[in-house]
């Protein structure tokens, strides 16, 4: 029994090095400026200078939006597959695209987006004329919500794929139609799919760089953008770590918002 | 007439191809306790849920009070359901819960406390109004169930087996609290369950189902007492059922000898079957009984002992009897006329009472 | 029935908007020209130019030696470290192991790569193929020590009672009842390791410094310049192995399990618990 210890130590090495190492050394980077002397200014300058904090605004804007609206798509679709007859097989199809490098499909939106792309060509067709549309606000909105779509829908589906007919049937039992049976049964009882999807895509949406750099060219900055350009680009790597120890705060509060509230269990009688 | 709550008439029902429910007619009266009794894949849970509306009939007419109710959403029907895994709302409390029914019917909300505190009282559940679903016993939530349906005063309550998830002791405390229930509130329960001991102790009328077809219906005694056929007979109550001959009026003939029964209607040696219940046979010294058989095994079951024996025909004979015997014994079974019950092979329940009427 | 009609017609539009850039990029792979917009002729050109194209092919060889590596030393290292989370005696390490396995799990990529980069620059070591493998690894561990993990709970506590009460030694127990029982859930961990590297973007991209590239790190850097028909060659190639990914993955019944949908998978069971 005394081997126990030893097949520990490579696990162990890991969290120390990997983990708790990193972890306090962006937050320990945060303390410092370019110049490599211990500072508070990064924080003061993130509070007190209006760009870090319009971009945090922005950043959390644009999630909320893109969040918002990928639940608006995935909600029905995930009601109207769960009627389908064989479901698994189609929620499989929704899955399918997850497989696809992230960055293969980012890529074919360059394509389809371009100044002769096949959308501007669709709008010259219907008669709407041709439109900017790469680097713009919308496109980043759009693409960053298709990449999103099936990580709302997955959660959605199992949680009313897990729905007991009988709730529904109780429901109608008691007199509720249709709607207030949605209102009063159905969607109470999906949401937590609907935070599980919430969580899956906001803090990726406040992170994701490399569609606000392929598709909203510049116009764009989200967190992750400002981040990747501290690091990579202009070398300061105590202000990156700031904004980096902002986001982790922004995914703790993420997490605790769209924890559940009920207390489930409860007392043992 | 007006008294039927609820009347089939030639209902089919089928899924896909399978048929679950032939030609069933029925009325439910109002103010009874009914069950619907059979084993499971019958077709008595269809019924309940073409009743509630959950399921469309494929043909035949269901009537509400007179009215025709098909496609009738459920929504919009006089009838409530304490289903069989409960169906509470895991969101919301027992209050909140049992109020469902009633704030969709955009009751008051003082009128709404009274109407839950009241059911909740009724249910023996009083001052449990803020409790959470998940911290309730089985026994709790089944009650919280009961209250949630009776709450909205449906003029019929169905009940999907509700208590088929509870312990022994447990259900047979519900099962008087329900029958007592139905008498206080004077609404028309039915019930549908595969027990038969619970079917018998709390009806005032059963139906026995089997392969979607209503066999028998009656009161508890008469199911018992007149089993129309082998099926009834064996899957009310234990039962010895031995093939034999219709002598003549009130002269049945089976183990080779001729009895005295009361039953008649049949033609001149008609092939029927016999049935004698185990608890009707008492143990009398050898040769001082009507058959004489051999003891093969003896169960001690508590209130009594559980016999099995054999006659010199080989029939097999179950004997439920408070006093012991031996195993390899021989004893004499005694038993009056008034225990034998004749049944005929293939008699519907209409030529059965038929023949009721022509010597009772 | 027109809310029948109204429902598929919904249906069908998220399948098409789903699918249709994908089928885009492989429809333009074969075009005899240079652009995404203007298909003027069948050829194999741009995929003649890819298998052709040196540079790309030792890119892809990286890749695929980076997952197989990572992914096999953090299936080692995982189970090694379910074994120790199981054994673990008392309730708070149990539980202050797993909390620390997940923290990878929950952050966000940006948050890895930019801390990794951080942690290679304190420590002085080069960027390149090392930090990149050290990094892969480093992320891959903690989905082995989930997929591991629940196998090891699943095993009948009897079961190793039963091997010791026979005589077996702790190493004979470990290496010939639990080992072999836990067998399915340290492929499922091998095989997850390796999608979730194949498919890492993010974190390469910080800590693969000048000399050494992944195909996603290509990928993005040739998708920065403009559209490039290679690029959907590539993408072909890469969707038929994503399909037979997924084919594999779904008759081993767990297809709905790379990184992101992992992610999804634990912020549901956090909420649900």
């Amino acid at each position: 029994m005394h081997k126990k210890a030893t097949y520990l130590i490579p696990y162990l090495l890991w969290i120390g090095l990997f983990v708790i190492a990193p972890m306090a050394l962006i937050v320990y980077q945060s303390f410092f400026n370019i110049t490599g002397h211990f500072t508070l200014g990064n924080y003061e300058q993130y509070l007190t200078n209006g760009v870090y904090l319009k971009m945090t605004f922005n950043s959390i804007l644009y999630a909320l939006i893109i969040t918002l609206s990928t639940l608006l798509i995935s909600y029905p679709t995930a009601l109207l597959l769960n009627r389908l007859k064989n479901k698994q097989l189609w929620l499989l199809l929704i899955i399918l695209p997850t497989w696809i490098n992230l960055l293969l499909k980012t890529y074919a939106f360059i394509g389809l987006f371009s100044q002769n792309g096949s959308v501007n060509d669709f709008l010259r067709f219907v008669g709407l004329g041709s439109h900017q549309i790469l680097f713009t606000d919308a496109s980043f909105i759009f693409v960053a919500a298709y990449i999103e779509i099936p990580f709302m829908i997955l959660p959605i589906f199992n949680s009313l794929a897990e729905l007991k007919p009988s709730m529904i049937n109780a429901s109608r039992d008691l007199g509720a139609n249709s709607w207030q049976t949605f209102r009063r049964v159905i969607l109470p009882l999906t949401m937590p799919g609907v935070k599980a999807g919430f969580q899956a895509i906001f803090i990726p949406s406040l992170s994701l760089f490399m569609i606000t750099r392929l598709i909203g060219g510049n116009r764009v900055i989200t967190l992750g953008t400002a981040i990747e350009e501290h690091f990579l680009v202009t070398q300061n790597w105590g202000m990156g770590s700031t904004i980096g120890v902002i986001l982790i705060l922004a995914m703790f509060v993420v997490m605790y918002l769209t924890r559940d509230r009920k207390v489930k269990g409860g007392r043992i009688r | 007439m007006a008294d039927n709550v609820i009347e089939f008439k030639k209902v089919n029902k089928s899924f896909d191809e399978t048929r679950v429910l032939n030609e069933i007619d029925f009325e439910i009266e109002a103010g009874k306790f009914y069950t619907l009794l059979g084993p499971s894949g019958c077709g008595k849970t269809t019924i309940l849920r073409l009743i509630a509306g959950f399921a469309d009939v494929t043909s035949g007419d269901i009537l509400f009070e007179g009215q025709r109710v098909n496609g009738l959403p459920a929504n919009e029907r006089q009838v409530n359901t304490v289903f069989q895994d409960y169906a509470l709302f895991p969101h919301l409390n027992v209050f909140e819960n049992v109020a469902f029914g009633l704030e969709i019917r955009k009751l008051k909300k003082n009128e709404i406390k009274i109407k839950v505190d009241e059911a909740l009282k009724l249910v023996h559940l009083s001052g449990y109004g803020r409790r959470e679903i998940a911290e309730l016993s089985g026994g709790q939530q089944q009650r919280v169930a009961i209250a949630r349906a009776i709450v909205n005063e449906p003029k019929v309550l169905l009940l999907d087996e509700p208590l088929s998830a509870l312990d022994h002791k447990l259900r047979k405390e519900m099962q008087g609290e329900l029958r007592d229930l139905q008498r206080r509130l004077g609404i028309t329960f039915i019930f549908v369950t595969h027990d038969q001991e619970e079917a018998l102790a709390m009806s005032d009328q059963i139906f026995v189902m089997n392969a979607g077809k209503i066999l028998q219906s009656g009161s508890p005694v008469d199911i018992y007492d007149e089993p129309i056929n082998h099926f009834v007979a064996d899957f009310i109550g234990e039962s010895n059922i031995i093939p034999g001959k219709m002598r003549q009026d009130y002269i049945v003939n089976f183990d080779g000898q001729d009895f005295e029964c009361v039953d008649a209607g049949m033609k001149p040696n008609e092939p029927v079957e016999v049935v004698i219940r185990p608890e009707d046979l008492d143990i009398a010294p050898i040769d001082t009984g009507q058959v004489n058989v051999t003891v093969d095994t003896q169960l001690f079951r508590g209130v009594d002992y559980q016999i099995t024996a054999h006659d010199a025909m080989n029939n097999e004979w179950k004997i439920n009897s408070i006093h012991p015997t031996k195993i390899g014994q021989t004893v004499a079974l005694a038993f009056d006329p008034e225990d034998i019950h004749i049944m005929r092979y293939g008699e519907t329940e209409d030529d059965f009472d038929a023949r009721l009427e022509t010597y009772d | 029935m027109k809310k029948w009609r109204i429902s598929n017609l919904y249906l069908a539009l998220v399948f098409i908007v789903l699918y249709l850039p994908i089928f885009y990029l492989i429809f333009y792979s074969f075009n005899v020209g240079d652009t995404m917009d203007h298909f003027s002729g069948f050829s194999w050109r741009h995929y003649a130019t890819l298998l052709s194209d040196s540079r790309m092919i030792s890119i892809v060889l990286n890749t695929l030696i980076i997952a197989l590596l990572s992914s096999l030393i953090a299936t080692i290292v995982g189970t090694m470290g379910a074994l120790g989370i199981y054994s673990a005696k008392k309730a708070t390490v149990k539980n202050g192991l797993l909390s620390l396995n997940n923290v990878l799990m929950v952050s966000p990529d940006v948050i890895i790569g930019a801390s990794f980069l951080i942690f290679f620059t304190f420590l002085g070591f080069s960027l390149g193929f090392g930090s990149v493998l050290l990094s892969h690894i480093a992320f891959s561990i903690p989905i082995v020590v989930l997929m591991v993990l629940p196998k090891i709970n699943e095993l009948p506590k009897t079961m190793v009672d039963a091997a010791y009460d026979l005589g077996a030694s702790s190493w004979q127990t470990l290496t010939k009842v639990i080992l072999p029982a836990i067998t399915p859930g340290i492929f499922a961990g091998y095989f997850m390791a390796f999608t979730y590297s194949l498919d890492d973007f993010a974190v390469t991209f910080f800590v693969t410094g000048n000399g050494f590239s992944t195909l996603s790190v290509e990928i993005y850097s040739r998708a920065r310049q403009g559209v490039d028909l290679e690029v959907n060659a590539l993408s072909t190639l890469m969707f038929i192995v994503s399909l037979l990914l997924v084919v594999g993955y779904y008759l081993l019944g767990r297809y709905n399990q790379n990184r992101r949908l992992q992610r999804v998978k634990a912020a549901e069971a956090k909420i649900n618990q």
